[in-house]
């Protein structure tokens, strides 16, 4: 069994600033931030629930459909028939992939990063807030462009966008007026604004 | 004529205007103009005008901000020249030193890893310097490292992964000393772990500058 460090524990507990460990338990707990996001996610509706629905959907158009020709028309148009397909194993397969990249891949928002881009993840911790949004470098510093979302309200905010590779400063903005350097960045450098402040630094991999 | 508003457009002053406070604006105005004329780079500085003014930093330490800016940018592009003097200095060598340099890497330590690999962007080698010293390594044994894993074929951020590689040799049970982390890591040259890649759910394109 492996034994999880206690540190690392306090920190998922809530227990320890997650700012305050070791780097390599911090992206230890960054790493486990991110499972758990993606085991809460509830699966995709299954293929069985769909073709059920449509079954319950064609009994009660057949039982509301209207009389005579209208209703005959109707039901040519809307009763269900049966269509052999021939398929050469390789469509198939093409398909089954395309329908599984369907189901399995959230709905049109993936971004497909270009040769000289890779993709920033931002994770934070940030229990009670209304808001959380990522201001840098890469968006002109303005507010409003890159907002971080908490779907199911356990304080962990996290977002992801495609930006060109190289090195990028930036803030969380918390419920539009608290700045915060990602305790997560492992990488700080001075605002150089005279009051100590720092940005958290990224730098963007192919 | 297009083109010409295009240009108009994407010029510092008109990044500025309306974002940056009025009573900062003809002196960042001449920050950038001085910068122009010097050939460095204006992005950095007009990145720390628009900063200072997102965060609502009072107008005499935002122009300070900027100011130091640019004057970082002079150390900076001096290293570039003495580092590389057989090439004219590009914009992003400059501005790579200038980041150097906020993170409080020594000027020379910068200069002697440009100097050592003067054909190569030095952004990432700089960076791992930077994360090392960061990280309580001596910055002397740092640059050897470094310098030992580009001689190891090593390039670019895969120099980062050097750097991630020697703090977590730092951090290992038992307790290393900063030293003897870095020995270890040169024994696995060139074979560091790579950092592996992020896998979020869903990925947005950047809202970008102007948006």
């Amino acid at each position: 069994m492996t034994v999880i460090d206690p540190r690392l524990q306090e920190a998922l507990d809530g227990e320890r600033d997650p700012a305050t460990l070791p780097v390599g338990l911090r992206e230890a707990y960054v790493r486990l931030l991110a499972a758990t996001e993606l085991l809460r996610e509830p699966p995709a509706v299954s293929v069985a629930d769909r073709v059920m629905a449509e079954i319950r959907s064609d009994a009660a158009t057949s039982v509301t459909a209207p009389a005579g020709a209208a209703r005959r028309l109707t039901q040519w148009f809307t009763r269900p028939r049966a269509v052999t397909l021939r398929l050469r194993p390789a469509w198939t397969l093409a398909l089954a992939a395309a329908l599984a990249a369907l189901l399995l891949l959230p709905g049109g928002q993936a971004a497909v990063p270009g040769a000289e881009e890779g993709i920033a993840q931002f994770v934070g911790h940030f229990p009670g807030a209304r808001s959380v949004e990522v201001v840098g470098s890469f968006n002109d510093w303005r507010r409003g462009a890159l907002p971080l979302s908490d779907e199911d309200h356990d304080g962990i905010w996290h977002g992801a966008v495609v930006l060109p590779t190289g090195q990028h400063e930036y803030m969380f903005v918390v419920d539009g007026e608290r700045w915060v350097a990602d305790p997560l960045a492992g990488r700080y450098v001075d605002d150089g604004f005279g009051a100590g402040r720092q940005n958290a630094l990224l730098i963007v991999r192919p | 004529m297009t083109l010409l508003l295009l240009l108009l457009l994407q010029s510092p002053h008109a990044r500025l205007e309306g974002r940056v406070p009025a009573a900062a604006l003809p002196v960042i105005d001449s920050l950038v103009a001085q910068a122009v004329a010097e050939s460095l780079p204006t992005e950095p500085l007009v990145q720390k005008a628009l900063e200072g003014s997102a965060k609502g930093i009072p107008v005499d330490r935002l122009v300070n901000g900027v100011r130091r800016g640019l004057v970082q940018l002079r150390d900076a592009r001096a290293i570039v020249t003495r580092a590389t003097p057989t090439r004219a200095a590009l914009d992003g060598d400059v501005a790579a030193v200038a980041a150097a340099l906020a993170r409080g890497l020594d000027p020379r330590l910068v200069e002697r890893l440009m100097a050592a690999t003067p054909a190569e962007p030095p952004g990432p080698v700089l960076h791992a310097a930077a994360d090392l010293v960061a990280h309580g390594f001596p910055a002397d044994s740092a640059a050897d490292l470094l310098r030992t894993a580009q001689r190891e074929g090593l390039r670019g951020t895969r120099l980062l992964d050097v750097a991630v590689a020697a703090s977590h040799e730092l951090q290992r049970e038992g307790g290393r000393t900063p030293l003897q982390a870095l020995a270890r890591v040169r024994a696995m040259l060139p074979n560091v772990p790579v950092a592996p890649p992020p896998h979020p759910r869903a990925v947005t394109r950047r809202a970008g500058p102007g948006s």
